[in-house]
């Protein structure tokens, strides 16, 4: 007998195949796994961000009122902020919701301009005070790029202070400089982007290797229905094209 | 048409990189390769710190914030590093301020269900569930685990497992991880449990993600990185419990391969034009 876990196995090895299927051309399939996985997720976030309510705040208070009133009663005020965000569908009273996300963005910031000026800019800049000459030539280079790039990056969006090349003269020992400078940033963050998109891939073909090897390399008849949905795929996307 | 553009034709379309992507990732699964894994330094010295620095009944709070999609790249991690951890005889505290962590939580647990065999829920693990709230929920977590929540992800109480009378703050934790395929968790743990309270951070991330938060670990603000399926593969090999990491290594050398293939086509095949214009327009 199919049991769930059977049927979910196979529900998710199909809608694999009907999200693939969007790489050889839009289609049904593809719009009916989309919109199932949107409102799935969709779905799932509200129901767990309720539960976590009720364990923390709804549950404790109804089954042990005494404890929750002497230990854990300023969890309300974070309900009470939550539920003035509702407010904002009322005509009358939105301005009331003003209040929770002005509370919300305060203590955000507060939280993090505690320790970003460390944790974002102290040791960011520490990082990058290196020896420049030693007697490991790898790590001399590898320090020199880092000191280079950070420098080049940093000139790169400097936006107010520009030495421009005056007409007719040549150029100035600080224009050259900052071109200089200006090009190494460049062609840094060209190498970071591709180190970038490399990683994007290996991600991306990560995904679809796993996903295969969950769901459908267990089972070799699963292997050969996939690589006939998928030829059917291609036969169709080739035949609308003509 | 000429024979150059047909073949730009065939080799531009997209149909046919998809398929031969397909079968790159398909037929070394089927029949693998055996393409040997060399372990990187960079997973070595992971590996290294944690067999230095951790003791027996040490205790390690791992948080679990990525969802299902990025499963394939971080699950073979967590499972590599619980083993890791219950060989050494740590203790582990797992959260999830994301609400997907909850159900890749599950997934993990039963893909690892042998890791826990022996071990008793309260006293070996604890699951504290999603917590929600962001970086506040992190910094409040970080100050009291009971403060912030009271029952677990199974609606036990805090207060009656036993390992969570062990711990409470960040600095009872020997060693924090992150396991996560978005980039601001990494930042909040840096900003609310490194930088106030200097508990060491390890990160296992996704390679799309992992040259954003480089320089943390370049800043030395985080004891070392697991990158991908690549690092994950190299920890299994590492533990000795070889699983989704090492199966897919050969996939993904052969996809990679394909995609250099095409990337060298393309731009020879741009260049080649490019000149082929310059000396019309010289004619």
């Amino acid at each position: 007998m199919i049991g769930w876990e059977v049927f979910g196995a196979w529900l998710c090895a199909a809608m694999v195949v009907w999200i693939y299927s969007f790489v050889y051309r839009d289609n049904v399939f593809y719009k009916v796994a989309e919109h199932m996985f949107v409102g799935t997720a969709a779905g799932y976030s509200i129901a767990l961000a309720l539960d976590s309510l009720n364990k923390v705040l709804v549950s404790p208070a109804v089954k042990s009122p005494g404890t929750f009133w002497s230990t854990s009663w300023h969890y309300l005020v974070p309900a009470i902020l939550g539920a003035l965000m509702f407010i904002k569908y009322s005509r009358k009273y939105y301005w009331l919701a003003r209040y929770a996300v002005a509370i919300n963005i305060a203590v955000g910031t507060g939280l993090a301009l505690r320790t970003v000026p460390i944790a974002n800019v102290v040791r960011q800049i520490t990082a990058t005070i290196v020896p420049l000459w030693g007697s490991d030539p790898v790590k001399v280079l590898n320090n020199w790029i880092l000191v280079l790039i950070t420098l080049g990056g940093l000139t790169y969006f400097l936006f107010t202070i520009f030495p421009r090349r005056v007409e007719g003269a040549g150029a100035s020992p600080q224009h050259l400089i900052y071109r200089a400078f200006y090009y190494i940033g460049i062609y840094g963050m060209m190498v970071g982007f591709g180190a970038l998109f490399a990683n994007t891939i290996m991600t991306r073909v990560g995904f679809l290797i796993s996903i295969y090897l969950i769901y459908i390399q267990p089972q070799a008849w699963a292997s050969i229905i996939a690589a006939i949905l998928a030829a059917i795929a291609i036969i169709l996307g080739i035949l609308r094209k003509r | 048409m000429s024979g150059g553009s047909s073949l730009e034709k065939i080799l531009g379309s997209k149909e046919l990189l998809y398929t031969l992507l397909l079968l790159s990732v398909i037929l070394p699964i089927l029949h693998p390769l055996g393409i040997p894994v060399e372990i990187s330094q960079r997973t070595r010295d992971v590996y290294n710190y944690i067999e230095t620095n951790l003791r027996p009944g040490c205790r390690v709070y791992i948080e679990v914030y990525y969802e299902v999609a990025a499963r394939g790249e971080l699950e073979p991690n967590l499972i590599a590093l619980t083993k890791h951890f219950f060989d050494k005889g740590c203790k582990i505290v797992y959260g999830s301020l994301s609400a997907f962590g909850v159900v890749a939580f599950s997934l993990f647990r039963s893909m690892a269900a042998d890791l826990f065999d022996g071990k008793e829920y309260g006293k070996d693990y604890v699951y504290l569930g999603y917590i929600a709230g962001g970086e506040a929920a992190s910094a409040s977590l970080a100050k009291s685990i009971k403060g912030t929540i009271s029952v677990d992800n199974y609606g036990n109480r805090l207060e009656d497992l036993s390992l969570m009378k062990e711990v409470d703050k960040a600095t009872d934790f020997d060693l924090v991880i992150i396991v996560s395929s978005g980039t601001d968790i990494f930042s909040y743990y840096i900003r609310q449990w490194y930088t106030p309270y200097g508990v060491p951070l390890l990160f296992a991330a996704l390679s799309v993600i992992a040259p954003s938060i480089e320089p943390f670990v370049g800043a030395k603000q985080a004891v070392g990185m697991l990158v991908g399926q690549r690092s994950a593969a190299e920890y299994e090999v590492l533990v000795g419990r070889l699983g989704l990491g090492i199966a897919s290594m050969d996939a993904q050398s052969t996809s990679h391969m394909l995609i250099v293939a095409f990337i060298v086509i393309g731009n020879a095949m741009y260049w080649s034009k490019r000149f082929s214009a310059k000396r019309g327009e010289s004619k």
